[in-house]
């Protein structure tokens, strides 16, 4: 094929530009094919460009323009020459041409495309090594920002892919803030092109993951910033724009927080819908356009990324207990339309994935989408039966005779089965465990081994223990083929954790453990923690003391030797050799050793010789014989072990001296127990996702900390964290009664509850809603918003929103968030059901509905009321609308239908009555005063005593709308009596008494008693000056 | 999600091209990481071996072959794999259509289009754009600008 293109190269881009001298110092380069040949013709021509360059330094020092010797073509041919020699030379002849960095930086000035293009190209390869990122980084920044800002596009293009390259190589960039000002500039405006953005959107998460204060640092800035780059997914024509967003938006919602992404949850599962359900039907409804479609699927990149982003705001209901982070979406607070969507994807997907295909790429694609589906079903809270299913298809690919497959299937089931648990990990064990063998014994391939083990390793549990270990040392003992070495080890660690975890049976566990550690393996398994780790055990457990020594003796005294269970041997033997002196004697025990000695490393040599110090306190009689062994030890080569040796002689002359043996029993005392809590194996599991939750045994109970010696057989040492006891158990008693599996859609933004900036003109709605049931929220140019409430029961109102588009354009990118001012440690209310806009467009003139339901579970401060959320696009510009709904107590003062519930009027001598009886038995604690509270849109202060006349009427007028009875009376008009009940679901209902005062001045004076004492009082008198201050 | 590098070699293990988006983390120069990679790939019988393979404690491979060409990216080891074989493919798809029935020598003479290639395909580690027919026309156009 090379020598029938070989001519080809140079005219294949005929209609491109060509570089005549690079493509024949390229041809004379292939055409030395001996590297001496080769290397000479590179020097040689270095050497040129060097000349070449210097010259033009030279002269570049005065009349610039006009002695530009070399001129751009040139410059651009040889920093692409350089390029070339750096690259096939994979890098190494790096040094050789940095002297050009200079003439590159040059190039970057040009104003000729194609040589600015060559200038970046060359450092966009460069800047990968740290010694060019720190010579140059500083110098480019102003290269860059120009290139950024520039009026030609493809200039600006350049620049933003540099950035996109090396941004997170050379921190230079992303902590320039005019810089990176330039890059959001493009990101936001509505007149830069689509190629542009794209681009910059990268560019831009590039610099923020360099430096994520870019948005950290200021609050207003990053809650704007957010706004304008979660809106760009609003571009639902082609999701071009969509698809290059995605990734910056999820860095947002991982890093900075998901609060500012949830309410995207109906925009992506429309996405998912669109791709994954239209699109693939067959049917005429499938307008998906084929030019993103990929082996036949519908875009699968923007369905793997917003699968990504998705779960990146929401937890499984199984991570949510553990969760830090309370501000991700659940399953039970996404609103059924979605959630049905959601879930139909995954169903979808399955059916596709399973589906007989035979264009592999076509059948990796598919299985692309599966996957990625399948390791997203756990989040939406999925029946048993999904669940079930899921497996069972998954495990049908296991048989796959493609070897991607069987990889990815392997992959995929080791997520479902540690994110859904034990319904997951039954489906698979209860039919599949052979077939797992099978694939253990027969996979060739080390990604897919370690992939099996690792499953294995998930599926352990009390009942199969015994099972798996046999397998897999079958395995490491008996396999014809294992792919990769470090497979052994691999084994070693999870068979030695298996073991601990799961031991039921102690003479099992020791047997086990001292079986991997007498596999001598060439291999470079050349840990000790395995054998650490059984050695903490032995000590913790009394019990496992003299099985374990018993049979250390047999493998010294077997053929085999594994340094490993030498080692064992010498700290366990040494430490409890009283107890198997029935077994066998001092000095034969002190002969093993000997022997062994001179098999060992260094290091394990220097623990026989404290071993046989051990063997010489408890038994006299090879004293001498230990002597001896040190004296010849005084002349090993090795420093440590001659030292060691010179100091155990002078410990046991020095005993003889004073003829004691203190000394001896103050350094050998008794091994205390070992108090490692975790097991430090653990640690060794690599990528496997650490879940314990899974393999809950029997056995953990009451195993939190080592005992000391008095523990019994079972191993005290295993400590793996424990699951929380129960998930529901913690979350009902911070949401006593029915709230506990309340669908409130955001959980705990009490942070962000306290960032909102509200829309200007907020108030006027916000006043108007504590007041009328019905009537307009907000308006502006762009839209209106008319409400209307509805009490499901006096505590429980739904509120209906209507969203009218004012203009004669479309708005789009609708979508909305409520954000409550506390969700946690039980909070006043909760806002459940909420129905988002079904569409995310409005038509001129035309209208969206949707609707939610606050249930008010304690007394609560208006001010704290639901905050509601709502994005929008409109005519290119983005807006969003930040406005606090009015739900207070007073709210929930309710006469329901006046014929069913007929009210009581109360009198003025009941009203006294009971305001004395208030006052007697709560005094001051259930009172408010608030005096000359101002009235808005009351005509200037009359001197007229008539006025207050006409204030009463309006007061009473007010207080009537917000529900209280005014007491009719004719005997005082002023002040204005009132009474009404709120309701709250949790903590009763409570009466309120009022008096409201009308002043001269037009302003009132309030006071408030309510049967309960607290901030009741206060919060009812907060509605009403809300109400009457307009 | 998104790729640490991308690296094309041929079978003899000559470098055609490579980029980094997050840098070299390991301890290793640049030249031994792509000895190393060589080595590791070169070596498998893609009848008997996946398309992913893990290569550091932070990083897989996910890799496939194309006549002499092995086109590497290197992700994240908690990444999901697949996507990047399509990743790849597109990759060489676009390749194909721009030089027409490409092949090594393109790559070899044209190495910077290559990488305008990839840089219209990929950025700061992401995909950026997946529409064949918007990628030709605008390619078209760069290739032709002076």
């Amino acid at each position: 094929m090379d020598t029938r293109k070989a001519f080809k190269a140079a005219v294949v881009s005929s209609n491109g530009t060509v570089i005549k001298g690079l493509q024949i110092f390229i041809a004379d380069l292939r055409a030395s094919p001996h590297s001496a040949d080769h290397e000479k013709r590179i020097k040689s021509e270095i050497v040129k460009i060097k000349q070449q360059f210097e010259a033009s330094n030279s002269t570049h020092g005065g009349d610039k323009l006009h002695q530009d010797r070399l001129g751009g073509y040139q410059r651009k041919k040889y920093v692409a020459k350089l390029a070339y020699i750096y690259l096939t030379s994979n890098t190494t002849k790096l040094a050789d041409i940095l002297f050009g960095l200079d003439q590159t930086l040059i190039l970057l000035k040009s104003n000729v495309y194609s040589e600015k293009f060559i200038g970046y190209m060359l450092l966009e390869l460069l800047m990968e090594h740290k010694s060019v990122a720190a010579e140059i980084g500083e110098r480019l920044v102003p290269y860059v920002t120009k290139d950024v800002s520039s009026s030609n596009d493809n200039f600006t293009a350049l620049a933003l892919n540099f950035l996109g390259v090396v941004g997170g190589m050379c921190t230079k960039f992303a902590f320039n803030e005019d810089l990176v000002d330039e890059v959001f500039q493009i990101v936001r405006s509505p007149t830069s092109s689509q190629y542009l953005k794209k681009k910059s959107v990268l560019a831009f998460l590039v610099l923020l993951k360099a430096n994520l204060s870019i948005l950290t640092d200021n609050i207003k800035r990053k809650q704007i910033w957010i706004q304008r780059i979660v809106s760009l997914l609003d571009d639902t024509d082609n999701y071009r724009l969509t698809l290059a967003s995605l990734p910056l938006v999820e860095y947002i919602a991982r890093n900075i927080g998901p609060s500012y992404c949830v309410r995207l949850l109906p925009q992506l599962t429309d996405i998912l819908y669109d791709c994954i359900v239209l699109g693939t039907s067959t049917g005429k409804s499938n307008h998906f356009p084929t030019e993103y479609k990929f082996a036949n699927m519908p875009n699968p990149w923007l369905i793997t990324k917003t699968v990504s982003l998705l779960n990146a705001i929401m937890v499984s209901p199984k991570e949510e207990y553990e969760s830090q982070n309370s501000q991700l979406l659940q399953s039970a607070n996404i609103d059924p339309e979605n959630l049905g969507k959601l879930r139909m994807c995954v169903a979808k997907a399955v059916e596709l994935g399973t589906r007989r295909i035979n264009d592999p790429m076509e059948k990796i694609v598919q299985n692309t989408v599966l996957f990625s589906l399948i390791n997203f079903a756990p989040k939406l809270d999925p029946s048993e039966v999904a669940i079930t299913n899921s497996v069972d298809a998954l495990c049908e690919l296991l048989r796959s005779n493609e070897i991607n497959i069987r990889y990815l299937t392997l992959d995929s089931l080791i997520k479902l089965c540690s994110s859904c648990g034990k319904i997951a990990l039954d489906a698979v064990r209860y039919k599949n465990m052979n077939l797992i063998f099978h694939l253990l014994n027969s996979e060739r391939d080390s990604s897919i081994a370690r992939k099996v083990i690792d499953l294995l390793y998930i599926l352990s549990d009390k009942d199969n223990v015994k099972t798996v270990v046999d397998q897999l040392l079958s395995y490491i003992v008996n396999a014809k083929y294992i792919p990769d070495p470090q497979i052994r080890s691999n084994i070693s660690v999870k068979i030695a954790i298996l073991t601990e975890k799961y031991a039921t049976d102690s003479t099992w566990y020791v047997q086990i453990s001292l079986k991997i550690l007498s596999m001598n393996f060439s291999t470079s398994f050349n840990d000790d923690e395995v054998w650490h780790r059984l050695c903490q055990i032995v000590v913790n457990n009394p019990s496992l003391r003299k099985i374990t020594c018993v049979q250390l003796v047999e493998y010294l005294q077997g053929k085999q030797l594994s340094e490993f269970i030498v080692k064992t041997a010498a700290f366990l033997l040494g430490e409890y050799v009283e107890l198997i002196r029935d077994i066998i004697t001092a000095t034969d025990m002190f002969n093993l050793f000997s022997e062994k000695y001179f098999m060992v490393g260094n290091l394990t040599r220097a623990m026989i010789l404290t071993t046989m110090m051990k063997l010489h306190n408890s038994a006299p009689e090879v004293g001498s014989k230990v002597i001896k062994f040190y004296q010849l030890e005084l002349n090993s080569l090795d420093i440590e072990l001659q030292t060691r040796s010179f100091e155990y002689l002078k410990v046991i002359q020095l005993s003889k001296i004073s003829g004691n043996n203190n000394l001896i029993e103050l350094l050998f005392q008794p091994m205390p127990p070992f108090n490692t809590k975790s097991n430090p194996l653990l640690n060794r599991l690599g990528s496997l996702p650490l879940d314990t939750t899974t393999n809950s045994s029997p056995l953990k109970e009451g195993t939190v900390a080592p005992p000391p010696y008095t523990s019994t057989a079972s191993l005290p040492l295993v400590n793996v964290p424990k699951p929380p006891i129960s998930r529901h158990s913690g979350s009902m008693m911070s949401f006593p009664s029915t709230t506990g599996n309340s669908n409130t859609l955001l959980r705990g933004l009490d942070s962000s509850y306290a960032d909102q900036q509200l829309s200007p003109n907020w108030r006027e709605g916000f006043s108007r809603m504590l007041q009328h049931k019905q009537g307009i929220f907000y308006n502006s140019s762009l839209m209106k918003i008319v409400y209307r409430i509805i009490h499901v029961e006096p505590h429980h109102l739904k509120i209906v929103l209507t969203c009218i588009n004012n203009t004669e354009w479309e708005i789009n990118g609708l979508s909305t968030s409520v954000i409550s001012a506390r969700t946690h440690d039980n909070p006043e209310y909760v806002v459940q059901n909420i129905e988002f806009p079904s569409n995310p467009t409005i038509q001129p003139h035309k209208r969206q509905g949707q609707q939610m339901e606050v249930i008010i579970r304690r007394s609560m401060d208006v001010q704290e009321s639901p905050i509601l959320n709502i994005n929008f696009r409109c005519g290119g510009s983005v807006n969003n609308l930040s406005l606090k709904l009015g739900i207070g107590m007073t709210s929930t003062i309710f006469h329901g239908d006046s014929d069913a519930h007929p009210q009581q009027q109360v009198t003025l001598p009941q009203f006294i009555t009971r305001w004395k009886a208030l006052g007697n038995t709560l005094g001051k604690d259930s009172e408010c005063v608030v005096e000359s509270m101002p009235m808005r849109g009351l005509r200037a202060p009359d001197t007229d005593p008539d006025s207050t006349d006409i204030l009463v009427g309006q007061i009473s007028q007010i207080l009537k709308r917000m529900g209280f009875d005014i007491v009719e009376q004719d005997t005082v008009k002023n002040p204005v009596f009132a009474a009404g009940i709120v309701h709250t679901k949790s903590e009763g209902n409570f009466g309120s008494l009022l008096k409201v005062q009308c002043r001269v001045d037009g302003k009132i004076n309030v006071t408030c008693k309510t049967t309960v004492p607290g901030p009741l009082s206060s919060y009812i008198v907060e509605c009403i000056k809300t109400t009457v201050a307009g | 999600m998104s790729i640490r590098f991308i690296l094309c070699f041929n079978k003899q293990g000559v470098v055609r091209l490579i980029r980094w988006y997050v840098g070299n983390e390991s301890s290793g120069d640049t030249q031994d990481v792509i000895a190393q990679i060589y080595r590791l790939i070169s070596s498998k019988d893609h009848k008997r071996h996946s398309n992913f393979v893990e290569f550091s404690e932070t990083t897989k491979l996910v890799y496939k072959r194309y006549a002499g060409l092995y086109f590497v990216m290197g992700v994240d080891l908690r990444d999901d794999d697949p996507i990047y074989l399509s990743h790849i493919h597109l990759f060489v798809e676009v390749l194909d259509s721009f030089f027409g029935n490409v092949c090594e020598l393109d790559i070899v003479f044209n190495f910077y289009k290559a990488y305008m290639v990839m840089d219209e395909m990929f950025l700061g580690g992401e995909i950026q754009e997946v529409s064949k027919d918007v990628l030709i026309e605008r390619l078209g156009t760069l290739d032709r600008l002076e």
